[in-house]
């Protein structure tokens, strides 16, 4: 078992946690929601891009998971059950507010691939080996909301393209070709900082 | 295959279908092959946006509230017994526990003398029975049991008393609130738990001195 399943002192682990969990123990709920919390909320921020948001849908999240713990039998990994709840509690909030869970618009697609073509005619500005991880962060936050759901959810989150396909509800293909776009699209944007960053010094 | 066809397939390329002419293009053009190593860059980056951020407290303080609301916490998160306590065995409580409520029992009932004609003040006993006193009898007793032990002690004993009394008092006060309220339940027999377990330690200790 890795340290990261275990809390101060050795008291717990997470099986016993769920275990203890499922009892109603109070002190288990708080051990699992420590082991978890970061990379719900990072899930939930990524994909949403706001922190009041990203705390609520948090709090549902685990909320859902707590409430259902109790069916929890183990044939998944519980941190693999815990992140899907999530998700599907971000999506149903992006649909709820009506935000494009998968960008559909044709003009904005022509738009992407004009921007690949002029980019293709500009080589010295390349990225590789160096972006910085907040300036990655940054750029996600500014990517259309479609965009940023398959990104995080492929590129970040490490789901499948049929995964995300059942999850978001849409081809396969679409999925694939929409990580495609977000991706150049963050390149884009990540080029477009770097611009300004160097036209302020 | 030129720039253009290239751009068209990269989707496919970088999804691991990779046809010679893709290899032969990349391999003359710096662009594409710029192109590609940025996306792949920003693809091995996302990775580290995985765990970035954390909550702030105020999260869980809203979802254990929720949980407690919903019935969900039905045990106390709080530890009330120091951590050298918790440590015991506490199969020997119950016994213990009877004892002491005897012993309290015994030292609090005063038997009416014979030919005594005062009223026996059987309802004060009943009223002095301690249920949370701040500082009872006993806390007294107990202190002056360990008050021959060095000053760091008799100060964790002092401070652990008046812990177990103030739990035991803010369970009572919730409980008369609410009596059906377990998680007070629960609260008060830890609290006396807790408090056994101190007058025990203070006794064992003495008796071996």
């Amino acid at each position: 078992m890795t340290d990261a399943k275990r809390p101060r002192g050795n008291k717990l682990s997470e099986p016993e946690a769920i275990e203890r969990a499922k009892q109603g123990d109070a002190e288990a709920f708080e051990f699992l929601y420590n082991l978890h919390k970061r990379r719900v909320y990072s899930l939930c921020l990524r994909m949403t891009g706001n922190t009041a948001s990203a705390e609520d849908l948090t709090q549902e999240a685990f909320l859902q998971l707590f409430r259902k713990i109790s069916t929890f039998r183990g044939e998944s990994a519980f941190s693999t059950w815990l992140h899907r709840m999530a998700v599907n509690v971000v999506l149903m909030q992006l649909r709820k507010k009506n935000l494009p869970v998968v960008p559909i618009d044709e003009t904005t697609e022509g738009e992407e691939e004009g921007t690949i073509r002029k980019e293709l005619g500009a080589p010295d500005e390349r990225l590789a080996g160096s972006i910085d991880r907040l300036q990655l962060q940054r750029a996600v936050d500014e990517l259309p909301p479609g965009y940023r759901t398959i990104f995080v959810l492929h590129d970040v989150e490490g789901y499948e393209h049929n995964e995300i396909a059942t999850m978001v509800g849409c081809s396969i293909g679409n999925s694939k070709s929409q990580l495609h776009k977000a991706r150049i699209k963050l390149r884009d944007l990540l080029r477009v900082n770097r611009a300004e960053k160097a036209g302020k010094r | 295959m030129n720039c253009l066809q290239f751009e068209n397939t990269l989707s496919d390329y970088l999804e691991g279908a990779r046809s010679s002419e893709q290899q032969a293009h990349l391999s003359s053009c710096s662009t594409c092959s710029s192109l590609l190593a940025d996306l792949n860059l920003i693809s091995a980056e996302a990775l580290s946006l995985r765990e970035l951020d954390g909550p702030a407290p105020r999260v869980w303080n809203a979802l254990e509230t929720q949980l407690r609301r919903e019935g969900l916490i039905r045990k106390p998160s709080r530890p009330l017994l120091p951590e050298f306590l918790v440590r015991w065995k506490t199969g020997w409580l119950v016994p213990v526990a009877a004892a002491l409520l005897i012993a309290v029992g015994i030292k609090l009932y005063q038997p009416p003398k014979i030919g005594d004609n005062q009223p026996i003040a059987k309802n004060n006993v009943v009223r002095r029975v301690p249920v949370a006193p701040a500082v009872s009898v006993d806390d007294k007793d107990i202190m002056t049991t360990v008050a021959a032990r060095p000053p760091a002690q008799v100060a964790a004993y002092r401070n652990d008393l008046d812990q177990a009394n103030a739990f035991i008092r803010d369970a009572q006060e919730a409980l008369k609130n609410d009596p059906n309220d377990i998680y007070s339940q629960q609260l008060l027999i830890n609290a006396y738990e807790q408090k056994q377990m101190l007058y025990r330690l203070a006794v064992d200790q003495s008796d071996e001195q």
